[in-house]
């Protein structure tokens, strides 16, 4: 039927992208100790760009049977459209496999729940005055992409991910320490206990509150916390910037721009990436990419689009969902463990700060390196550990000048934090705002 | 419709039973620089069906509304899951069921605005900006939505609900040096497109913020007495305070019941903060929640003192207290959990701006939010625009404001709330429990905060 369809289509367009999406996920939640809901989803949409007198038109619907009305919107909407100056993917063969575990679809609410209780249940017994939280879901999916260049992708997808913590509401120390990930496979109990017990452990290192004075410190800076002060490369290689010319990396290609023990890949097929993709959201396949390769500027991230902007290769990186349309993205972001070890970093850290979790970074100038926001869960570093935590107190720093010159060192041991795979970073001379 | 769902959401083999069935359409612009980047209609149409068994919740959503009865029993089958397991039940507070009809109150119907007229508006806008001399590049979105939701639940409750929801958010870039700036303006309401024009000045001011901001130096960081803008001052309300009269903060939470108890004092006499769905044209408004109540004005702060909270039925119920009208869903999607509609501080005695900042040695005016987040107890925002005050007087324009401080602390340090109550919508929206963005509004007077952490160089 599709197919009949997209013929018509195009006939009546000058060429055509059509994108389904269907999926299914469950999810189960405990809020303040509770078992609070289980959800299910059952979502589908389909979506065209079709192009006409050339430029481009979209329109989208989440009833999978309305392909007339989606098609003929999107004719409709062509004239007033962006000029079609790139095109839609061609005909090409995928470039690796990216990982899908079918099993994230077969989730039992009963073991999920049974899992739950059990991170519930040892948490309240670490910490009985603390509440527990905690979230554990999965899914699948179907993506199909059809072009007139000739693409035809259909992509399978799965995604598994939890989250568990431990807060509380004290009067001036309100506390959630949490651990976390998402994967494109079941992830063991046993890990999720793993991390529960060290969220259990940092909330008892917060429990006490230390002072800390406005200054300037050595900083470690957890993966979590890594992966704010990243933000600025991760919008600045954006294809959007690039093409539009607001990037400070725009002629920067090939340059060294970072400490040499910088190196950041982009990896559709990581066996443990959130993200993973063997096609883009174009149908363009993805492939494995050092975007930052030992300090030096290697790679952006575009879409078909922000590519032909910049003069640029298409790298595969477009992202979207059904309802949306195409913007360039990382898909997992992998950061290239050190060599030092945890503990001496620590131990080097001393009189300064470990940062695991900032607040509201999101609002800061990426475009300028800069990095702002409250420390929402920071610890003052004494004699090698977290010695307790330190309230009232903000960052800013401009991470392109304390990531090309004020690593001290970086660990041989990695974290996920949302989909990047990070290792921890001691930086100096971070200066730190408190509320002396 | 209202005899199919209302029948069914009795049928279900549950305490209790909602279903919800939306149908929208979407029109969207949006302009990056030269371009216009995107012209876009959508058509979202799926449901809901909401159970409780044995005070468990089950919960399904669906595209293909067929399948309804299918999706139903699943949901109680995930509730009936639920009760094995869970030691707690939820209580839904009573109310009232009701039959209603909610139609638009639309002066210009933005679906009856030619997209030809809507784009020959916005992408004037949008020369504007990118014609302001240093203006590098530009980013402007608008949307108008329409929605009808059906929502019936087992207690008897038939609600057909008609709305309206349009924003715009415009940016002027600036580079200079490495360094860029921004500049924004920005319109919202659901009850006239033409609120969209006669927006000329405020485009030609973005631009020369933008400009001016990025010649502008990074302020000194330290603590500092900050007199905010309305719209800053609404943001703050609604971030740092907002969220935590939420009730599903509270409800399940003895400690946290301590901390935010009724009749505690959060700040001085003058300082009132409320929550409202009652003003009709802002994107805050709604005749009923996504439960079926009705909603209202809901006092938080009266003269200093916490006097209550927002609640959906089931915080209201695990309370003790009354359902205030703030069960909110952003789609059939997700399932309504205790959001915000209007939340404002009121006028206060302290008159006007000048008066604000007469008295004010050192200290910082900040104008308008780039964005902002809270933990509860901490919150960041940063400003969209910023200027030092010196000796009484506003003096240079200084850049990366980003302030930061305990919610409880702030509320304390409130030293003046002028008589200018202002409220002005916008294109954002809301986000909480991945539920974004939905839309709110927030008003306030100026305000000034003693000893605000400003991170800076």
């Amino acid at each position: 039927m599709v197919g009949k369809n997209t013929t018509q289509l195009g006939a009546r367009s000058e060429a055509y992208e059509m994108f389904q999406q269907e999926g299914r996920s469950l999810n189960v939640s405990y809020e303040n100790d509770r078992l609070n809901e289980i959800r299910q989803n059952e979502s589908s949409g389909i979506s065209i760009r079709a192009v006409k007198s050339g430029k481009i038109g979209f329109s989208y619907s989440s009833k999978m049977d309305e392909f007339d009305f989606v098609a003929d919107s999107a004719i409709r909407l062509a004239p007033y459209g962006k000029p079609y100056d790139y095109k839609f993917a061609d005909k090409a063969a995928a470039r690796g496999e990216a990982p899908v575990n079918p099993a994230c679809g077969e989730l039992s609410v009963e073991q999920i729940v049974e899992t739950g209780n059990r991170l519930r249940d040892m948490i309240k017994q670490a910490h009985p005055e603390a509440l527990a939280e905690c979230s554990i879901g999965g899914g699948i999916g179907r993506t199909r992409i059809v072009t007139s260049g000739g693409q035809e992708s259909i992509e399978d997808s799965s995604s598994f991910g939890y989250y568990v913590g431990v807060k509380i509401a004290e009067e001036g120390n309100f506390l959630f320490a949490y651990r976390g990930r998402s994967s494109s496979q079941p992830i063991a109990e046993s890990e999720m206990m793993q991390n529960a017990r060290e969220a259990c452990d940092e909330f008892a290192a917060a429990r006490k509150t230390l002072p800390f004075k406005s200054g300037s410190y050595p900083v470690l800076l957890t993966p979590s916390a890594l992966s704010d002060i990243l933000m600025p490369i991760e919008v600045s290689v954006n294809g959007i910037n690039i093409a539009k010319k607001t990037s400070s990396f725009v002629d920067a290609m090939g340059k060294q721009l970072f400490d040499k023990r910088l190196t950041i890949t982009d990896d559709p097929f990581h066996a443990e990436g959130p993200s993973g993709t063997t096609f883009d959201g174009e149908g363009v396949p993805a492939s494995k990419r050092a975007i930052i390769d030992a300090g030096v500027l290697k790679g952006f991230v575009h879409t078909l689009s922000t590519a032909q902007k910049s003069g640029h290769t298409p790298t595969g990186n477009a992202q979207r969902s059904v309802s949306s349309l195409p913007m360039p993205g990382w898909h997992n972001m992998i950061m290239d463990a050190g060599t030092d070890d945890l503990a001496e970093m620590y131990r080097r850290a001393e009189g300064g700060l470990c940062i695991r979790q900032m607040l509201g970074t999101f609002t800061s100038n990426f475009l300028a390196g800069q990095v702002s926001g409250n420390i929402s869960l920071g610890f003052a570093v004494h004699e090698g550990r977290n010695a307790g935590r330190v309230k009232n107190c903000a960052l800013n720093v401009n991470a392109f000048e304390l990531l090309k010159d004020r690593i001290l060192a970086i660990s041989s041991k990695r974290e996920w934090a949302g989909g990047a795979y990070l290792p921890y970073v001691l930086v100096d001379a971070v200066s730190i705002s408190a509320r002396d | 419709m209202k005899e199919f769902l209302t029948a069914l959401a009795k049928k279900a083999d549950a305490d209790y039973c909602e279903i919800r069935l939306e149908d929208s359409m979407q029109t969207s612009l949006a302009y990056l620089g030269e371009d216009l980047e995107n012209v876009q209609e959508s058509h979202m149409y799926g449901g809901n069906v909401r159970v409780v068994v044995d005070g468990c919740w089950g919960f399904v959503t669906f595209n293909n509304v067929d399948e309804i009865e299918r999706r139903m029993r699943e949901a109680v089958t995930n509730a009936r899951a639920a009760a094995r397991h869970a030691k707690d039940r939820s209580v839904l507070a009573q109310v009232q069921p009701v039959e209603a009809t909610v139609k638009l109150n639309v002066r210009t119907d933005p679906r009856k605005v030619s997209l030809d007229d809507k784009i020959a508006l916005f992408g004037g806008y949008n020369q504007i900006l990118l014609r302001h001399p240093g203006v590098t590049s530009t980013n402007l979105r608008y949307f108008d939505k329409y929605s009808r939701i059906y929502f019936a639940n087992s207690e008897g409750t038939w609600l057909d609900r008609e709305a309206i929801d349009m924003g715009m958010g415009a940016s002027a870039i600036s580079r200079k040096d490495g360094t860029t700036a921004r500049g924004s303006a920005s319109q919202g309401g659901r009850a006239d497109f033409d609120i969209f024009r006669g927006m000329e000045a405020e485009m030609h001011e973005a631009a020369k913020t933008a400009v001016e901001g990025a010649s502008a130096s990074v302020i000194e960081g330290g603590n500092y007495t900050v007199v905010c803008d309305p719209n800053l001052a609404g943001v703050f309300v609604h971030e740092a305070f907002g969220h935590l009269s939420e009730g599903d903060n509270v409800a399940d939470d003895p400690r946290m019941q301590e901390v935010l108890k009724l009749g505690r004092k959060f700040g001085d006499g003058y300082l009132n903060i409320y929550d409202t769905g009652l003003d009709e044209g802002l994107r805050g408004y709604l005749a009923y929640d996504d439960e079926g109540v009705k909603t209202e004005k809901t006092w938080l702060i009266r003269e200093g003192e916490l006097v209550g909270r927002l609640h959906s039925r089931e915080t209201a119920g695990r309370m003790g207290e009354k359902p205030t009208g703030n069960a909110r869903a952003i789609s059939y999607k997700f399932p309504p959990i205790p959001r915000m509609r209007n939340t404002c501080i009121g006028n206060g005695p302290h008159g006007s701006f000048d008066d604000l900042i007469k008295d004010v040695k050192l200290g910082v005016y900040a104008i308008d939010s780039a964005g902002g987040q809270t933990n509860g107890e901490l919150f960041t925002f940063t400003a969209g625009e910023a200027f030092m005050i010196r000796n009484g007087k506003l003096a240079e324009r200084v850049r990366d404001v980003t302030l930061g401080g305990n919610v409880f602390d702030t509320l304390r340090n409130i030293t003046g709330v002028a008589g200018d109550y202002n409220v002005h919508d916008s294109a954002g929206g809301c986000g909480k429990g991945g539920q974004m963005p939905l839309p709110v509004s927030h008003g306030s007077p100026h305000i000034k905060i003693k000893d605000v952490v400003i991170g800076g160089r």
